[in-house]
């Protein structure tokens, strides 16, 4: 028996005073990987915002619940602290942070929030260099200033990075291919892949099939206005990749 | 001779346009006083960093040997105005006239001249504490600074106020003199409180010199800090950073000039200014090369973040160019925090606090990290955080 991870019941969203989400419903289990596809502005990015607390968002129905809890309310950090991961498809520049610092403070609010000691600077370097091998992190990044001056490869790559040491039960990759040859799309979903495990789940976001030749998903989701119009397994994506959306669009209902 | 010139010199209002953005009508009304009394009795009160070296404190004007911890260093001559007997000291051609500075040296409470004889790199800081704690007291200290060639210096002055002391005021002016070779890294920790701050800093560059001024200003009713920098010889380095934190009610006002006066020399200029609460920031910085200054290279920058809607800034870069050959740049910017940048690192599990302070330290990192102690690094980012 599969156990429940998150579960987003007839979520409704805006914008402003633009409706984004119209009811939309997933479970995902532990173990599992769900891709989540569809055409530009069908609401994919708004929904792995709202899944990370972004409060640019209101909610204006439905829920989302977490291992058990509602969390439709819950901030950003606390999300993060109980173990959920967005991965930006646009990544954050912020000057003066160095990489290290940052991290070093998000996993010590974690473990303050948990009642646990700041983690010791041996035991953190030594995670640096692992989790940095795993997604082949040049060195010299992880001393710079938090996606400053990055390329676009870099910067997914420093995402992932960041995934690997936080060690989260639900992450959401947004878009994480955009950006990346073919050589750097391999080494993030070896990373991502190497991460899995029976224990947490992975949301794979994104406009390409490219991206599922190498995260293999266990469930294919279609994103049109709002909406999961269709469900299928990895042979969906690749149909879509030769079909387009068009023909899931008109005369298709849900179910 | 100077207390002529200062009754004929009218008191400065905001029509002077070096005033624009400053308002004395306050310092003008009070009642000062001169309260030459020592009241604070232990210095570990003042929460400052842990000294090496030699000490000054100045408390109300007056130099407190209770507080301050003298020390021969070899090669460093220390002399105070009140006791020396040569009373003239090299500066007292008044190089900046403006009224405060007048006021100074009409009114002076204490001078302290500092000598560094040729080829003595000082390995000690040298620490000058300048308290106000009597309320309405005015207080008139200057340094005289003389370093002669290939010798070098760090001087970290503290501006402070006791706290409960309202309505002080410490005017003090820096004369400064950086020969052939030399090397000066000046800090200026300037937290006054509900107290009046003005500094009227001048600092003449020989050839191949260097000079760095850190100045961090936290707090003040009023603080303003003049800095004239004339670099008169060839080579030399020249550097004005600054971070500047006027919250609840404070106004902070940094106007500077660097006088590019000869060729082939290089200025920096970095300041960062951060408001809130009704705090008012100014910063005004003028870079002047002046004509046959070829292959200067000078940068200005000034960059600001308004934390509330209630809070000001008035930022003036100004460069004016009369050589053909020079590399400059300046620029101003002043945002308020990136929503997108906070909710980033909200979502790797940093609290809405933490990513403000964070943001902050990032913002402020590129000047604070000029300075070459963890110890004083530390009580700058504590302070600036404290607020």
């Amino acid at each position: 028996m599969k156990e429940l991870l998150v579960e987003i019941k007839n979520l409704e969203c805006r914008i402003g005073d633009q409706e984004i989400l119209k009811g939309l419903n997933l479970k995902v289990n532990k173990g599992e990987v769900h891709a989540i596809m569809g055409p530009n502005g069908s609401g994919k990015s708004t929904l792995s915002s709202v899944l990370a607390g972004n409060d640019n968002y209101e909610v204006t129905n439905g829920s989302i619940s977490y291992l058990g809890e509602d969390i439709t309310e819950m901030n950003p950090e606390e999300r993060s602290w109980k173990g959920m991961f967005l991965a930006f498809q646009y990544p954050i520049e912020i000057p003066g942070v160095s990489n290290i610092n940052f991290l070093r403070t998000a996993l010590n609010e974690r473990n303050k929030y948990f009642g646990k000691d700041p983690i010791p600077a041996k035991d953190f370097l030594k995670m640096v260099a692992e989790k940095s091998a795993l997604v082949g992190l040049d060195n010299k990044l992880k001393n710079r200033s938090v996606n400053e001056g990055f390329s676009g490869g870099e910067k997914k790559r420093n995402e992932i990075f960041q995934m690997a040491m936080l060690n989260p039960k639900l992450s959401i990759l947004d878009e994480t291919d955009s950006g990346l040859d073919i050589d750097a799309l391999k080494t993030v979903a070896n990373g991502v892949n190497k991460l899995k495990s029976s224990e947490n789940a992975t949301i794979v976001i994104t406009h390409y099939q490219r991206l599922l030749d190498y995260i293999v998903p266990d469930f294919v989701h279609v994103l049109h206005e709002g909406q999961i119009i269709k469900t299928g397994d990895k042979n969906l994506a690749l149909e879509l990749e030769k079909k387009g959306y068009d023909w899931l669009k008109t005369g298709n209902s849900i179910n | 001779m100077a207390l002529d010139i200062l009754s004929k010199t009218p008191f400065p209002t905001r029509k002077d346009e070096k005033w624009k953005y400053t308002p004395l009508k306050k310092i003008k009304k009070l009642p000062f006083t001169n309260n030459s009394s020592f009241l604070i009795k232990d210095i570990k009160s003042l929460n400052l960093p842990s000294f090496d070296g030699l000490s000054i404190v100045l408390e109300n004007g007056r130099v407190n040997p209770n507080l301050s911890k003298s020390l021969n260093i070899k090669g460093v001559d220390v002399s105070f105005l009140s006791t020396s007997k040569e009373n003239d000291s090299f500066t007292n051609k008044l190089k900046t006239e403006n009224y405060f500075s007048l006021l100074n040296s009409s009114y002076l409470s204490e001078g302290i001249i500092i000598k560094v004889e040729s080829g003595v790199k000082v390995q000690e800081n040298i620490n000058i504490i300048n308290i106000v704690s009597s309320n309405d007291s005015l207080v008139n200290t200057k340094l005289d600074l003389i370093l002669s060639s290939h010798s070098s210096i760090h001087i970290r002055q503290y501006f402070l106020a006791n706290s409960k002391t309202n309505n002080g005021f410490i005017n003090h002016s820096n004369n400064i003199s950086i020969q052939n070779n030399a090397s000066l890294v000046l800090d200026k920790f300037q937290d006054l409180n509900n107290n009046f701050h003005i500094s009227n800093d001048s600092i003449d560059q020989e050839e191949s010199s260097k000079f760095i001024s850190n100045t961090f200003s936290m707090s003040g009713l009023l603080t303003r800090n003049d800095i004239i920098n004339n670099v008169n010889g060839e080579n030399c380095h020249s550097e004005l950073n600054g971070i500047f934190t006027p919250f609840k009610n404070d106004h902070i006002d940094n106007h500077t000039t660097i006088n590019h006066h000869v060729p082939n020399c290089k200025s920096y200029e970095n300041y960062k200014g951060i408001m809130k609460d009704n705090g008012v920031g100014v910063f005004n910085g003028k870079v002047i090369v002046h004509e046959n200054a070829q292959k200067i290279e000078a940068f200005q920058q000034n960059n600001n973040i308004l934390l509330d809607d209630e809070s000001t800034i008035y930022s003036k870069p100004e460069l004016e160019i009369y050589a053909d050959d020079v590399k400059c740049s300046h620029g101003s910017t002043t945002g308020q925090f990136d929503q997108e940048s906070i909710f980033y690192l909200r979502a790797r599990g940093i609290s809405l606090k933490k990513a403000k302070e964070l943001m902050i330290l990032g913002f402020i990192n590129e000047v604070i990290q000029k300075s070459d102690s963890s110890d004083y690094i530390d009580f700058i980012l504590a302070r600036v955080l404290e607020n």
